[in-house]
């Protein structure tokens, strides 16, 4: 008998951490080696070796905490540009296409840190836009056009039926979408975004060059007054290796319980 | 049977549509009157299912005429929407919503184009389902039920709009045989109250009991159409012998 098909397609634009696939079971995964060896390390050297290592580490709260206020901002308003891209995408009208198809090549062509420049000083010329508000948008800008290209896969990976069966009792197209379409929808596009969260976690690191004192740029300033340069880096280093590993343990966690929700 | 005095429900003139060069339907015209219940047959490809959607506008004509009752699909100021609340479709595979309970599939649409509250749309969900026998699964997820029940869900969902016309597009051909009956039976049952309903169907006891007209269809184009007796037992066309004889 047919089934409608489960479509478990992961779709992976942009490189995130590398998510931990559920098969690599057992006490020595690369995931468990990884994060134990790093928060051990990170414990070790802040106790055993507490000049510099955790005085390094007492100041850079405030930067992680820029770190995550940065990725939290840029990925809410990616979602909402990637959205509108994404249906931009799927749209039969050919104007609102080729603009979403325009913007998304564009984007993917140029370096995100260029972008993060061109955003910043092309912004400054105009309007008096803080460094933080103007690192925001152009990540958001920037994510917003892979984020795009999640949601027009999601939405294509939901069986045409839906769509006809939706419009078949009635429903506008944009009702079809809101009840039938993207519900079904997110439960593909959601281990991408996180895929995505992680990976903008890490780019966010560019914007300590638009002098956002995130996680990075707090390293540095610590870095030039003590001259500790390889210490601070490693503490850094560390830093983001745990909260990436975690966040994407975090998401793996979601996708398995989505899996067997129904 | 006269069909003089009854309205007509579905008004086809000369319709053509193409896929690319394919021409999927030829010049066909067809009215179909209120109450009727018109069984189509076809081989695969004949233009069956095109024709059905056609009339739902899931398909846009090239060439010729649909009213459907008294909407112009042809104009383009018709609300789509409007006429597509009058009319209910059921699908080979049944396109049930799976992220929604049972009760949720039927109360949807209901909610959101009909504009009911919960309790009346819940009201009315209640009763159709004891109509179609699942009243047992509401909160069941689709998914869980077997192909003959989500099928009865999806005749539901649709019949919750009150709508004036049924399209069935093979509803029982991606059913196991021992399902295939229970959603006939909902059939007969809504043809027996007197729905006006397009049938396509490989299901020639269906044809017989219950058909008012059956049509013939091959390359897009209507071949013949009589009552069942005429069909069963002489057809004039030879494309309609030939048809017969492979599928009795
Ligand atoms: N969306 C489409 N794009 C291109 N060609 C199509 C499309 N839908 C149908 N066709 C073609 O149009 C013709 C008529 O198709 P249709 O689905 O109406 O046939 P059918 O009689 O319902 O056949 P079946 O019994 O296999 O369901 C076929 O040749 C089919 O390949
Ligand atoms: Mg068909």
């Amino acid at each position: 008998m047919p089934e409608e098909k489960q479509h478990r397609t992961v779709i992976a634009v942009t490189d995130g951490a590398s998510i931990p696939s559920r098969k690599d079971a057992g006490l020595f995964t690369a995931w468990r080696v990884s994060f134990v060896g790093s928060v051990a390390l990170l414990i070790y050297l802040s106790v055993f070796h507490s000049d510099p290592y955790f005085r390094i580490l007492k100041f850079l709260p405030d930067g992680i905490f820029i770190t995550f206020q940065v990725t939290v901002e840029a990925i809410l308003l990616a979602l909402i540009i990637g959205l509108f891209t994404g249906l931009g995408r799927i749209s039969k009208n050919k104007v609102i296409n080729g603009i979403a198809s325009v913007y998304v090549e564009v984007i993917r062509g140029i370096p995100l840190l260029v972008q993060l420049f061109y955003i910043y000083f092309a912004l400054g010329r105009f309007i008096n836009v803080p460094a933080m508000a103007s690192a925001v948008i152009a990540m958001a800008v920037c994510y917003g056009a892979y984020m795009g290209e999640i949601y027009r896969a999601g939405i294509e990976s939901i069986p045409k039926g839906q769509m006809e069966a939706a419009r078949s009792l009635g429903m506008s197209h944009s009702q079809a979408m809101l009840h039938v379409i993207l519900p079904q929808a997110f439960k593909t596009i959601l281990p991408p975004i996180g895929n995505e969260f992680v990976a903008l976690l890490k780019d966010s690191s560019l914007v300590s060059i638009l002098a956002v004192s995130d996680l990075l740029r707090r390293g540095r300033e610590f870095a030039s007054e003590t001259f500790t340069y390889f210490e601070t880096y490693t503490m850094v280093a560390l830093v983001y290796l745990i909260i990436t590993l975690f966040l994407s343990k975090l998401i793996s966690r979601m996708e398995e319980r989505l899996g067997v929700n129904q | 049977m006269s069909t003089n005095d009854r309205r007509v429900m579905v008004h086809i003139r000369n319709v053509d549509k193409y896929f690319g060069h394919l021409r999927a339907l030829t010049d066909v015209s067809l009215d179909i009157y209120d109450g009727e219940k018109v069984v189509v047959i076809g081989p695969s490809g004949s233009g069956k299912s095109t024709l059905l959607r056609s009339i739902n506008q899931l398909e846009t004509i090239d060439a010729g005429t649909i009213i459907v009752d008294g909407f112009n699909l042809t104009d383009p100021a018709t609300d789509i929407n409007k006429v597509r609340e009058e009319i209910g479709m059921v699908f080979q595979l049944f396109n049930v919503f799976p992220h929604k309970t049972v009760l949720e599939n039927i109360n949807l649409a209901q909610m959101l184009v009909r504009k009911r509250s919960r309790e009346e749309a819940t009201a009315i969900s209640m009763e159709l389902l004891n109509k179609v026998g699942i009243a047992e699964k509401i909160h069941q997820y689709p998914t869980k039920l077997s192909g003959g029940q989500q099928q009865r869900v999806a005749i539901a969902r649709a019949l919750a709009m009150k709508p004036k016309l049924m399209l069935f597009d093979e509803p029982t051909s991606a059913l196991d045989p021992e399902m295939i009956g229970e959603v006939l039976d909902v059939m007969k049952t809504l043809a027996r109250e007197g729905m006006t309903m397009i049938v396509v169907t490989h299901e020639m006891g269906f044809a017989r009991e219950v058909a008012d007209r059956v049509i013939f269809m091959d390359y897009g184009a209507i071949v013949e159409e009589g009552t069942p007796e005429h069909f069963f037992t002489n057809p004039t066309q030879e494309r309609t012998q030939t048809f017969l004889k492979q599928i009795l």
